[in-house]
């Protein structure tokens, strides 16, 4: 820490300071203070009178100034300023903290640690010197030093932001060491170059560039002429073809739509909604809320500004060129067109369309109904545990069998000769005696009907008898007592075999019985599927099985499988033939319909999907183009469905008539229909245990 | 390997080929996404939706020929210079080479657009064809606020000002205005222009708000096109009537803000034979000339009395556009004519409150003289030939018992009407009867509001022919006039008037034939006889709604033996009808309870 000070204004101030007065000094200082600030406005700029003032310092300065001037000659020798007594040098001091000593002197002894002063002694020390509050603590060399005035004095001036030394004068007058009087020429005599007027290398380079541009015209300072940038565009619209861009691709943005009356700004009335309404439109999804509500103005004048103006023209923008176009055909069909070309159903008479008679007389739902080959009986078993036969013209009923079971299924023999009745129920089959026909042929079935007691299959095998053929005493029949419950029983149209299905059966679910041999056989070793119906070929030896999604195909004489029709469908309910054996009908519990042309493919020829709930039974007419289909929905549809001989016409189908009149009961609505053999009449049996004829 | 590995050396094919994606698109022409866009809007390029995505179903794709077509656009090049001359003039500006950035300032690269519209419309009837959007944005801009921190400068607000009212100004000087609906988003209008029907929206005379939700920068770019194409579209329009554009205004018009006037007296003033008319009239001011004038020119009786109607005027620009042009008028065609003579004898004052600008438009539009409240005016609100002023104000201060105060609405229906309706139902101070779209076919919509029913049968009194009102015959309301009495009375009255003049007419009708038989020599049982065949037709209903019934299960068996597609089609136009039948009836249900309440 050295302070230079100027010698001269020292001294100068060392002289003038001896001969003032204390008094005087005051005035002046406050001169001082007001010249300053003149001096700060005026620029620096001082009268040589003011000279003498503007060095002097404040009051309280000095009296001391004799002090001042000492401790200044003092300090300017450098050489007697004290060194520290420590001389570790500029180390931290915390690495000595534990230690006894702070360090060493000149000698290279340890300074010992002064023993540590408590708060107490401390107050004491400070409430017994007045001197105390000069004591200032020095770390370094661990011990406390006595500040003298003169150090109080530059502490406090350095703190009011002073020079540390009053002596200072920051604003001595400048003197001016050169000369000026009697210097006839300047410094320098050399005459001005000529290069301070001409252009530089530099410039020539620059003007040149820019004379170019400007020649060239790259550089224009005329500003450039408005004109019109409208002309006729469209002179002639001959040569519009040389400059067709649209080509095919292109595609014309659509119109905006044309507002409607509900945009009106007082639209009709009904076209507000109500308060109700409007509310109602908060309750809807957003994307389902109508994105104008129509209002209603009084006068033309209270119509408000339109806040969606602009965003709407945006939107509009956006899909201009942010919208994928793309060309859309626009169904415009009549829809009278769609109907296929259908014959005239007049033309297709005749055809069940009316109830002519109800056959009354069963207590619970009629599961089954089967009309005998001459068409004057009916056979109808119901869950109620009975089988009655009917007179079809009259509904009498002729006879009542009460077999005290649920029947599944009821076949009438189709051979004119053997009036009997093969009743499913339960695990047994019946064959029953219906007592029809003249002495002749009933003594004959008599005979036929005859069986030795417990006569049972013999081709069953290990597994245990499949089929056992018991004399039936009360009704004077035949029963089969089947190992699982029975579901279905077909006979083959000479009326010698009947086929029963077992659905359960698995490898034994299908059985083929010979009434005459009193014989079972089981033709498959395996079956694939639970079998739910099967059905003979009228002429040829074949057998059609139908498990839930197929219907196979076989030829009993060869022993194989001829062919697999796949239905399509989920579960097969039913399936009928047609009187030539080439086409087969086949309904769904999904209440779909197939018919299969057997020369054309395995899959369906058509598909009908008419019924709403399951197809419970399908039947064809066995002379007329005629077929039908009755479902748990309570209806039956009727349909033309004729087949050409030759073989390259498609069947035709044409919807009839939808026949209603069934009640629902429990779920179920239609279970059964038949046809009559030889008239369009249609027999349909009802879960609510009427039996209807339709005629036509 | 994947399915769809290409060998080397194979071109792609199909979609891959056809269609690129936008960024691949931007990176092939090598400009930013905004110039892309730009250049997109300018040339009309649009995405497509090919049939497979091949780069995947969340892109946007565009046909691989139009990308090729916007690399070969000059304009792309110019983008990039004015890109590079941006970046000089940001240069010289950071250089504080003040001079060199005025330069290039000045001397910014410019494009113009006439090539573009002549591309994307070769004909001129393209280009009308595509003009619905253009106008609309123009009319809105014209109507905007400017403002700078969107960019939109006050310029082109006024350019777009100046091309609307050029717009309307030939609109209404061809007269080929069809159809206007005020709506609560503004007024539409449709014109018929060379056959092509131009529908545009203005909206209402009020300060708009500009939403945050809108890049106007998109926007601006679409107006500078809209801006060339109406500017070409004009040219060509006021080319084709042998004006001069751009047009030159009156300046003390165009300061109070009545170009439109102004634009009508220039255009009736430079088209040719038009201004040898009109001066004759202004250099005389003598009717004797002008009779003479009109004689030479073969002019018909009814045109120079319509003429002379006007002179009284004073004031030679409003009948400038008054003068009728003969030769024209054998061109024009029915349309035109009708919509010309309109309003041919009526002269309107537009009070305060009516929207001026859309009225200015509209009835000189349809053969009206038209003045308003305010300097520049053509004639002053105390001109006694004034036979309708327009108001749209409860308190009036003085009551000219020769005029008719009418609300805007009825000008409004009358255009769209076609006839100059009965002022009654729009007298100041009710609320007029309900405004109905002119662009809406009520039949095939499935419902007819009442007031449009009013107005078919005045447009047919008017027509003198008669039409059957709904529940009558033929035979009855025959009288026009009283039907034009009828039309403003409420519907359920008018229905009990034609029924009372229904059978009115039946008693007559019996009378006469009476006589007549009394003629002939026939009795009167026969007679009786007759009249009785006629209840036969509710019966002939009876069985007809049997066979609906029947008709109806047909259709159901047909749709058994349909395929599954036709089957499809037929339950979605039934939906269809369905869900426009509910609507109807939502309609038909409010109005039976506003009925009701009304009654009740």
């Amino acid at each position: 820490m050295k302070k230079e000070i100027p010698a001269e204004p020292l001294s100068d101030e060392s002289k003038r300071s001896d001969s003032t007065d204390p008094s005087e000094d005051e005035e002046l200082s406050s001169y001082y203070g007001e010249d300053g600030e003149e001096n700060g406005e005026s620029g620096g700029e001082s009268d040589s009178s003011e000279d003498e003032v503007s060095s002097l310092d404040d009051a309280e300065d000095r009296g001391t100034n004799g002090d001042v001037i000492k401790s200044v000659e003092e300090s300017d020798s450098s050489e007697d300023e004290v060194a520290p007594r420590n001389t570790i040098g500029e180390v931290p001091l915390e690495w000595y903290r534990d230690e006894e000593h702070v360090g060493y002197d000149v000698s290279g002894k340890k300074i010992k640690k002064q023993a540590r002063k408590d708060k107490i002694e401390s107050f004491l020390a400070g409430a017994d010197n007045v001197k105390n509050w000069r004591k200032v603590y020095d770390e370094y060399n661990d011990e406390e030093v006595e500040l003298t005035k003169e150090e109080i004095k530059v502490i406090s001036r350095l703190l009011r932001g002073k020079t540390p030394h009053a002596g200072v004068d920051p604003y001595a007058p400048y003197v001016d060491w050169f000369v000026w009087e009697d210097k006839a020429h300047p410094l320098s005599s050399a005459p001005e170059p000529k290069r301070r007027f001409i252009r530089s290398k530099w410039e020539d380079k620059k003007v040149v560039r820019l004379v170019r541009a400007i020649r060239k015209g790259w550089i224009k300072f005329d500003k450039p002429k408005e004109e019109s940038q409208f002309h006729l565009l469209w002179t002639d619209d001959s040569n519009a073809a040389d400059n067709k861009r649209h080509g095919v691709n292109y595609i014309a943005a659509p119109k905006p739509k044309l507002p409607g009356h509900e945009e009106s700004y007082n639209p009709s009335i009904e076209y507000v909604p109500t308060e109700e309404e409007k509310n109602a439109y908060q309750l809807m999804y957003e994307e389902d809320r109508p994105k104008f509500i129509p209002r209603r103005f009084e006068s033309l004048r209270s119509v408000p500004a339109y806040d969606m103006a602009v965003k709407e023209v945006f939107d509009r923008c956006l899909d201009l060129y942010l919208c994928p176009r793309s060309r859309k055909k626009r169904l415009n069909i009549d829809p009278e067109s769609l109907k296929p070309k259908l014959p005239s159903r007049k033309d297709l008479r005749p055809y069940p369309t009316t109830c002519y008679l109800e056959y009354r007389g069963h207590t619970g739902p009629v599961k089954s109904l089967s009309v005998e080959i001459s068409g004057q009986w009916l056979a109808s078993g119901s869950t109620d545990g009975t089988v009655r036969v009917w007179e079809v013209e009259t509904g009498r009923c002729l006879k009542v069998w009460d077999v005290g079971e649920s029947v599944q299924h009821v076949a009438w023999n189709p051979s004119q000769e053997r009036p009997i009745l093969a009743v499913a129920l339960g695990h047994d089959v019946l064959l029953l005696n219906t007592g029809l026909g003249d002495a002749e042929v009933q003594m004959r079935i008599k005979e036929l009907l005859h069986v030795e007691e417990s006569k049972s299959s013999e081709d069953t095998g290990d597994h245990g008898s499949a089929v056992r053929w018991f004399r039936h005493d009360k009704y004077d029949g035949i029963v089969l007592k089947h190992f699982k419950s029975v579901s279905t029983v077909e006979w083959h149209s000479k009326g010698d075999y009947f086929a029963t299905v077992v659905p359960t059966g698995e490898s034994r679910s299908v059985l083929v019985h010979h009434l005459s041999e009193k014989q079972t056989k089981n033709p498959f070793r395996k079956l694939q599927g639970i079998p739910v119906s099967v059905a003979f070929h009228q002429k040829k030896k074949i057998f059609f099985v139908a498990t839930k999604k197929f219907v196979r195909v076989y030829d009993l004489e060869s022993q194989r499988m001829i062919k697999k029709l796949e239905t399509g469908c989920r579960e097969v309910s039913s399936i009928s033939l047609h009187s030539t054996g080439d086409h087969v009908i086949v309904g769904s519990r999904e209440g779909k319909m197939c018919w299969f042309d057997l020369d054309y493919s395995s899959k369906p020829y058509k598909t009908l999907k008419i019924h709403q709930k399951d197809i419970t039974s399908v039947s064809f007419h066995r002379t007329y183009p005629l077929f039908a289909s009755c479902s748990d929905d309570c209806t039956a549809y009727v349909f033309h469905g004729m087949v050409y001989s030759d073989l390259n016409q498609d069947p035709l189908i044409v919807p009839l008539e939808i026949l209603h009149g069934h009640t629902r009961s429990d779920g179920r609505g239609v279970l059964c229909c038949k046809f009559h053999p030889r008239q369009p009449w249609l027999f349909t049996a009802g879960a609510d245990s009427v039996i209807k004829l339709y005629c036509d | 390997m994947p399915k769809h590995y290409r060998p080397p050396g194979k071109k792609k094919e199909g979609n891959a080929a056809k269609y690129i994606t936008r960024t691949k698109a931007v990176r092939y022409l090598q400009i930013s996404l905004q110039a892309f866009r730009k250049l997109c809007i300018l040339k009309g390029i649009f995405p497509r939706e090919p049939k497979k995505k091949v780069e995947g179903n969340n892109k946007t794709y565009y046909l691989m020929k139009d990308i090729q077509f916007l690399a070969h656009e000059p304009l792309r090049q110019k983008f990039w210079d004015m890109r590079a001359h941006d970046r000089k003039i940001r240069k010289a500006e950071a250089r504080r080479n003040r001079d060199l950035a005025d330069r290039l300032v000045n001397r910014r690269p410019s494009y113009k657009l006439d090539r573009l519209i002549l591309e994307r419309y070769p004909t001129f009837i393209d280009a009308l064809r595509d003009l619905d959007d253009c106008l609309t944005m123009v009319h809105l801009f014209a109507a905007l606020p400017a403002a700078e921190r969107e960019h939109i400068q006050v310029g082109r607000i006024h350019n777009c000002m100046r091309l609307s009212k050029e717009w309307q100004a030939y609109i209404a000087r061809t007269h080929s205005l069809r159809k206007t609906f005020v709506s609560v988003k503004g007024i539409y209008y449709q014109a018929e222009v060379e056959g092509q029907k131009i529908t545009w929206l203005t909206p209402h005379p009020l300060q708009q708000v500009l939403p945050d939700d809108v890049d106007f920068r998109v926007m601006l770019t679409f107006l500078e096109f809209y801006e060339a194409l109406l500017g070409f579209v004009n040219f060509k329009l006021y080319h084709s009537i042998n004006v001069k554009y751009p047009p030159i205004l009156d300046p003390r018009l165009e300061a109070l803000a009545a170009e439109l006037y102004g634009l009508f007296r220039y255009i009736s003033a430079s088209s040719g034979r038009m201004s040898a008319d009109s001066h004759a009239i202004v250099s005389s001011g003598d009717k004797k000339q002008v009779e003479d004038d009109k004689m030479d020119t073969g002019n018909d009786e009814s045109e120079f009395a319509e003429l002379q109607h006007q002179v009284p005027a004073n004031e030679p620009g409003a009948l400038m556009h008054l003068v009728e042009d003969a030769t024209a008028a054998d061109e024009e065609d029915e349309d035109t004519k009708e919509c010309k003579n309109l309003f041919k004898n009526l002269k309107f004052f537009l009070g305060r409150e009516a929207p001026k600008d859309s009225l200015l438009f509209i009835i000189p539009a349809f053969g009206g003289v038209v003045s308003w409240e305010g300097e520049g005016s053509p004639y002053e609100e105390a001109d006694e030939d004034i036979t309708h002023q327009i108001v749209d104000r409860a308190t009036q201060g003085h009551i000219f018992l020769s005029r008719e105060y009418v609300q805007p609405q009825w000008v409004y229906d009358c255009v769209n009407a076609r006839i100059i309706l009965p002022t009654e139902g729009y007298l100041v101070g009710r609320v007029p009867p309900p405004h109905l779209s002119p662009f809406v076919d009520n039949e095939t919509e499935g419902y007819v509001p009442e007031y449009a029913e009013t107005i078919k049968r005045l447009q047919a009194a008017a027509r003198n022919q008669v039409l059957p009102m709904p529940g009558v015959d033929n035979q009855d309301l025959d009288n026009p006039q009283n039907l034009l009495a009828e039309g403003i009375i409420d519907r359920a009255q008018a229905n009990e008037a034609a029924e009372k003049q229904r059978k009115l007419a039946i008693l007559e009708k019996q009378y006469h034939d009476e006589l007549k038989m009394e003629v002939e020599g026939t009795s009167y049982s026969s007679l009786s006889s007759k009249n009785l065949e006629k209840p036969s037709e509710d019966v002939e209903e009876d069985t007809t709604a049997d066979t609906d019934n029947i008709e109806e299960h047909a259709l159901n068996l047909a749709k058994v033996s349909m395929s599954r597609k036709k089957r499809g089609i037929l339950e979605a136009i039934q939906i269809h009808k369905e869900r426009k039948k509910a609507k109807v009836d939502i309609l038909k249900e409010r109005k039976r309870k506003a009925n009701s309440r009304k009654s009740g």
